[in-house]
């Protein structure tokens, strides 16, 4: 058995890219799941609580969990190592530098969203999966989405990963070594509108701190109460 | 035309050798022509140190017509100077007005060490060089030249990235130091094409290698060097060799 090519991914700067890439489109395609997951707060309780059981009903779900831990933690732990050594080599003494406009407003903060994404999700992680389920999950989740302190660091949160996500979904398809003169375009604009949605989440949270869900059942209230006259 | 000279005053990296520690120095340098390269007045301010028996200011230089890569300093921050894709030994005088003080470096990587005032070390970049970017052929007579079909856009494409003249300013560009740019575009000027085909798996794993054992940065993709190199190299070679890196990493039998 010749382990050299596992070696190469993990020993080399391609290979830890590539590792870095393909768990972030990994990442990428589950905060869709999410967010969809989320839009289903605004239709209200019985439909987010349902899609909530039909989770938990999965038997699966204590390993997709693992799995998806596993897969921020190898995204991580290679953006780390990435980093690392970035920053041992990155040019530095320049008495003056002026960026040449490659970089990006994304691209030049990678690792500040990231470390807001981290503590964000740490928040996140002991707030909600370890927080008391017992009220049910609909009303967990919009209590939190009542509280203004709570929506702001949501809101700082989710924007952090629209602009980790407008570098990072097209770069990883370069990393992968997808870059075609036909399809590039595609890519890029399909990975910042992949990073756009991610203010979704932003939004779904001040919906419920403005109290629209309550208007709106108002609304229905008096549309059915006037019906009924 | 001496009506139109003007004076400016250059603020120089000078070190006096290798791992030494160095410091920013000001020379004021007057009769300074428009017509003047960047190279011409950094001679005539030399000439002027040589007289007034101080050393003369170490840089970098062969060709002055942008295509042997030898030049490369960092000028007012900008690397190769303020010219779009251009080398420093393209830049003209006429850039830069009387009174301007003008901030002269070297690459500033540490795999590029300064081996006095403003001359890198790039060796390198041949090192990622000897470890696979060549072809092998039997020596002999030169077989026909259009024995082998080449599909035009391919070798346009080849032929684009084989105009990287290994300055280094991708590097020096570079927020992460990274040689990536320079790399792929010479894993793709050989992988592009039907004679660089057969060797191209070995190639690419051992120049990567390579170039990682010199301690360069990893690509972010931050395109910086796309914007500065001369030779308008583009990342889309930083792609391929991503691609021929990883496919023959899993589907060669190396
Ligand atoms: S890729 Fe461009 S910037 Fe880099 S070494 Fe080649 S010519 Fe210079
Ligand atoms: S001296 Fe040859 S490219 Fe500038």
């Amino acid at each position: 058995m010749d382990l050299g090519f596992v070696k190469r991914v993990i020993f080399t700067s391609i290979g830890r890219k590539f590792v870095m890439a393909v768990t972030g489109l990994a990442l990428g395609a589950f905060i869709i799941v999410h967010l969809g997951a989320n839009l289903l707060l605004m239709k209200g309780e019985e439909s987010y609580n349902g899609y909530v059981a039909l989770l938990l009903a999965n038997p699966l779900i204590l390993y997709a969990e693992l799995g998806l831990a596993a897969i921020f933690l190898l995204h991580i732990a290679t953006a780390v190592w990435v980093r690392w050594e970035d920053w041992r080599n990155a040019p530095s003494g320049y008495e003056e530098r002026r960026w040449q406009g490659g970089r990006t407003l994304g691209s030049a903060t990678m690792l500040y969203t990231a470390i807001a994404i981290l503590a964000f999700l740490v928040y996140h992680i002991v707030d909600f999966r370890f927080g008391d389920h017992s009220v049910g999950f609909y009303q967990m989740v919009t209590a939190a989405f009542r509280d203004p302190v709570f929506v702001g660091i949501y809101v700082a949160g989710s924007l952090a990963l629209a602009l980790h996500l407008s570098h990072g979904m097209q770069s990883s398809f370069q990393t992968l070594g997808v870059n075609h003169p036909k399809y590039t375009p595609f890519i890029k604009f399909g990975g910042l509108l992949v990073a756009l949605s991610m203010i979704g989440f932003a939004l779904i949270s001040v919906y419920f701190l403005l109290e629209l869900d309550h208007r709106k059942a108002e609304h229905h209230y008096q549309v059915a109460a006037t019906e009924a006259r | 035309m001496s009506d139109n000279k003007f004076s400016v005053t250059v603020r120089v990296w000078r070190q006096a050798g290798p791992g030494g520690k160095g410091r920013m120095e000001s020379y004021k340098v007057p009769d300074v022509s428009p017509d003047m390269s960047f190279l011409e007045m950094l001679d005539v301010l030399n000439e002027d140190l040589v007289r007034r028996d101080e050393s003369p200011i170490a840089f970098d230089s062969d060709c002055r017509e942008g295509i042997c890569g030898c030049c490369g300093l960092v000028v007012n921050g900008d690397v190769h100077g303020p010219d779009e894709h251009s080398t420093v030994c393209q830049l003209h005088m006429r850039r830069f007005r009387d009174g301007d003080v003008i901030t002269v470096e070297p690459w500033r990587v540490k795999s590029f060490p300064v081996l006095k005032d403003l001359v890198a070390d790039r060796s390198s970049l041949d090192r990622i060089m000897a470890a696979g970017g060549y072809i092998s052929v039997n020596t002999g007579a030169a077989p026909d030249a259009n024995a082998i079909p080449v599909d035009k856009d391919d070798a346009e494409e080849a032929m684009d990235a084989a105009a990287c003249i290994g300055c280094g300013a991708c590097v020096a560009a570079c927020p992460n130091g990274s040689a990536m740019l320079f790399t792929g575009a010479k894993i793709s000027q050989l992988a592009l094409l039907p004679q660089g085909k057969p060797e191209k798996a070995r190639r690419a794993l051992a120049m990567v290698e390579a170039m990682d054992a010199e301690g360069f940065g990893n690509c972010a993709n931050e395109y910086e060097c796309e914007a500065v190199c001369p030779k308008d190299v583009k990342v889309a070679n930083i792609a391929r060799m991503n691609r021929e890196f990883l496919l023959g990493n899993f589907l060669s039998k190396r």
